[in-house]
């Protein structure tokens, strides 16, 4: 599973944002996507799961059993080859009690058909019981009930996302907007989801220390160009990044 | 000939839509949703009318002025009493809508209750045919011409040149900024509720003095006034007249060349069409 | 006794309609105001084949209903993606549409003279508009029960879905697009059959049949009843035609000059409704109505660190 982009750019009346000759998402297990703020994190998201269009360049997911031009898909395509994004902004279905929407995001499409309407159960033990078993991780005012507040409705994104097992998840700041115990909490799932190889990820944050203890590999977006990438060791030492990002 | 033809046709008949589809719009933009009941409007010009002009005597002309500040006044009303406590409530887009149907239902049907169902005239003035370039019109719709080119021009000069459409034009971009930089919110509104009244109620007035003035006027025009300020964009004041000339004059030149019923077919399908290209999307 | 009948028909032709209009408004988010035109032409459908093609009637309906199908599919395709507003106004200019050509196209509907006539089946039966109602009512409860089923399954947890936040359903695989095509289309052609059913209850058809107040008539029910509510649709048609139309212009004791000034009447007190119902219970008079499914859920203690926000 890699996601691999070349010479993207994006511009916006001339301006570019996004400039990058190459690189791959994926490769390594759990990675850190960091940059100064305006580096072009979020337009690079956007690309990368097809909400903005690039002014140029490919994006190609490689499955394994060969790789897919991105542009040409729509969004519930890209979802469906294995690629989903956390959002950044509280994102989710009213209507929908937290339960329910983490048996929406686990439930495969070929199951919603219409023949689903005389389904005895409507969802089997199973996915039940991954439902409830994520959920008790977490110490939500009413499990049975809605999201309260905006910290929970965040976490029931991120929560969908991990239920879903996408081949490779990109998370846009997990950590905006929840407490910090809740954030470790979800990263010790992901991390033991990429270790049981069931998927790979990215995850896009300002909170450096929370990169460097969970990732295996970082990247280096500045003015939108990938500067540097390597181990965390590497890229904590690295003198671009101290001079562009941490200030030294 | 035939475009010639066509187009001065077109005007005269469009020029009662462009009025309607201005006030329209003029709503739209502010509040975000399609009012419906701005039909009865329409509707409610043409009785106005009626009550100065055949019930009180009075002529034509003079019937026109208090008839049209009446319809703004209904206008306000309405926006006041049901539409703007349940936009505060945060009624969504689409309830809005039904909630106008039934504002719509409430008052024409109570005009019906109170007037009668009958198709009433209103006493024109003497009309006399002229010629003007080979084209033949009588002096009313040369009259009503240029006082909806007039009242249109005002409507435009004061939403983009002064105060009050600058004020307008900040509350439906964004509302809370113009509420900080001490726009009045409340005034701006029922401003614009009053005068989109007014424009639907001269609207009403003309259709009325052409054919004749039945409860179901405005209903009958509404179709085309919604279409138009859709396809004109979300509420372009300036589409709208450009959306609500064409249409005119798209009419006019399909009934020329067709049968007249095939004009509004053929309009219909083509406002379809291009709301394939040009309403918003959604995901 | 006859006219009783033929009202209660009627009657449950607007519940099915209503109910219809539940599944793509009240659970798909399609603001759907074109209801007379997709039933007209099913109605009308049926009727020109009927009549100037003796097409049989349960062939013709079937015919007629799959002819809205595609109409509906083409519609579907043109507008479906676009908003809520520009969706109400093209089914609205389509409803329109349908009513003109019902008109213009005398040679096949016989215009403002009408088209008729369009007899029950089941041949010299005496009581067969008893039987027919039976038809119908099976149809309507058949509706009512497939679309229980179908907001508590998977496939309505995903429609709703889509309703809540389109955009985010499909970032999670759901096609969102191609779901609300196929059921506004299904959808469609049952209002489609439904109208097919109707045309031996008038069977004398006109184009006065497809004036816009079925839509809104029908639009009223629903939001009356509720609009998320799965027996809002009904209670809905009972408040307002069993009430009016049945009731009261069976039984109320109203002076022969009055009573035409009766439809006027009842489309005032709707309007009146509706303005009630939005500004005092936007959730209809039944309320808010959540899928079940919930009491499955374990019944694990409130924990009182909930997650807050940050």
């Amino acid at each position: 599973m890699k996601l691999e982009a070349e010479n993207l750019t994006k511009a916006y009346h001339q301006h570019e944002v996004v400039n990058i000759d190459k690189v791959a998402f994926g490769a390594k297990g759990l990675e850190g996507l960091i940059g100064p703020n305006g580096a072009g994190k979020s337009t690079l998201m956007g690309l990368l799961t097809r909400r903005i269009a690039p002014t140029s360049g490919r994006i190609r997911l490689d499955v394994g059993s060969g790789s897919r031009e991105l542009n040409p898909l729509k969004s519930h395509e890209v979802a469906r080859i294995g690629l989903i994004k956390t959002n950044q902004r509280i994102q989710g279905f009213d209507s929908l009690t937290i339960r329910d929407s983490l048996r929406l995001a686990v439930t495969s499409p070929r199951s919603e058909g219409f023949m689903s309407i005389f389904a005895g159960e409507r969802d089997p033990e199973d996915v039940e019981e991954r439902v409830s078993r994520l959920i008790e991780a977490f110490p939500f005012t009413d499990r049975n009930g809605y999201a309260r507040s905006g910290g929970e409705k965040k976490l029931v994104d991120i929560l969908r996302c991990l239920i879903a097992e996408p081949r490779l998840l990109l998370m846009d700041e997990p950590t905006a907007g929840l407490p910090d115990d809740i954030t470790r909490t979800v990263m010790d799932i992901v991390r033991q989801k990429v270790a049981d190889g069931k998927m790979r990820v990215v995850v896009v944050e300002h909170d450096l220390p929370l990169i460097w203890e969970y990732c295996d590999y970082v990247h280096f977006l500045s003015e939108g160009s990938i500067l540097f990438e390597g181990a965390p060791e590497e890229v904590k030492s690295n003198r671009v990044v101290a001079e562009k990002y941490m200030g030294v | 000939m035939l475009l010639i033809d066509a187009i001065f046709i077109g005007l005269l008949e469009a020029s009662p839509l462009i009025l309607a589809a201005m006030g329209f719009t003029l709503i739209f933009y502010l509040n975000g949703f399609m009012n419906i009941a701005y039909a009865e409007s329409i509707t409610f010009g043409a009785y106005f009318a009626v009550l100065f002009n055949v019930v009180l005597g009075a002529h034509f002309y003079l019937s026109i002025v208090p008839s049209m500040l009446l319809s703004g006044c209904l206008s306000v009303a309405v926006y006041l009493a049901i539409f703007r406590p349940a936009l505060n409530r945060g009624v969504g887009p689409t309830e809005m809508i039904i909630l106008s149907v039934g504002v719509s239902f409430m008052l024409r049907y109570g005009l019906i209750l109170v007037v009668g169902p009958e198709n009433l005239f209103l006493n024109e003035p003497n009309i006399t045919y002229m010629q003007f370039m080979g084209l033949g019109a009588s002096n009313l719709q040369l009259v009503a011409l240029v006082l909806v080119f007039v009242g249109a021009g005002v409507l435009y000069w004061m939403i983009y040149n002064t105060g009050l459409g600058e004020q307008m034009r900040g509350l439906a971009n964004n509302h809370d900024l113009a509420m900080a930089s001490g726009i009045n919110p409340h005034r701006t509104s029922v401003a614009i509720w009053f005068i989109a009244g007014c424009a639907g109620g001269l609207s009403g007035v003309f259709s009325g003095v052409f054919a004749q003035v039945t409860p179901y006027m405005g209903w009958n025009v509404i179709l085309i006034t919604m279409l138009v300020t859709i396809v004109a964009g979300i509420g372009s004041v300036r589409g709208a007249v450009i959306a609500a000339v064409v249409a005119g004059v798209l009419t006019a030149f399909i009934t020329l060349v067709t049968k007249p019923l095939y004009s509004e077919v053929a309009l219909l399908m083509a406002f379809i069409g291009v709301l394939t290209f040009r309403g918003a999307r959604t995901a | 006794m006859d006219y009783l009948i033929f009202s209660f028909s009627l009657m449950l032709v607007y519940i099915g309609l209503a109910q219809l209009l539940h599944v793509q408004f009240g659970l798909l988010g399609i603001p759907n105001f074109g209801v007379v035109g997709f039933w007209g032409l099913g109605l009308y459908g049926t009727g020109v084949l009927y009549v100037s093609y003796d097409v049989p009637l349960v062939p013709a309906i079937i015919v007629a209903s799959l002819i809205v199908a595609v109409v509906s599919y083409v519609l579907a395709s043109m507008v479906l993606q676009r908003s809520g507003q520009a969706i109400l106004a093209a089914t609205l200019a389509f409803a329109a549409m349908v009513a003109t050509l019902v008109v213009t196209e005398k040679q096949l509907t016989n215009g403002v003279q009408g088209l008729g006539t369009i007899g029950f089946p089941f041949g010299d039966l005496a009581s067969r508009n008893v039987v027919y109602f039976g038809v119908l009512l099976a149809v309507v409860v058949a509706l009512i029960w497939v679309s229980a089923k179908l907001r508590d399954s998977r496939m309505g947890r995903m429609m709703i879905a889509i309703r809540d936040n389109e955009e985010l359903a499909a970032s999670l695989g759901k096609d969102t697009a191609g779901t609300k095509r196929t059921v506004f289309v299904v959808t469609c052609a049952l209002m489609g059959l439904l109208g097919g059913l109707t045309a031996p209850l008038h069977q004398f058809l006109v184009p006065y049949h497809l004036a816009p107040s079925l839509t809104f008539a029908v639009w009223i029910a629903l939001v009356l009843g509720g609009k998320s509510h799965n027996l809002g649709a009904m209670i809905g048609v009972f408040a307002t035609f069993g009430l009016f139309d049945i009731l009261i212009e069976t039984y109320a004791p109203v002076p022969a000059e009055q009573a035409i000034m009766l439809p006027n009447f009842k489309l005032f007190c709707y309007g009146v409704l509706l303005v009630m119902i939005i500004m005092f219970r936007p959730a209809g008079m039944l309320g808010e109505d959540r899928p079940r499914h919930r009491a499955r859920a374990d019944a694990a203690p409130a924990n009182d660190t909930a997650v807050k926000e940050g």
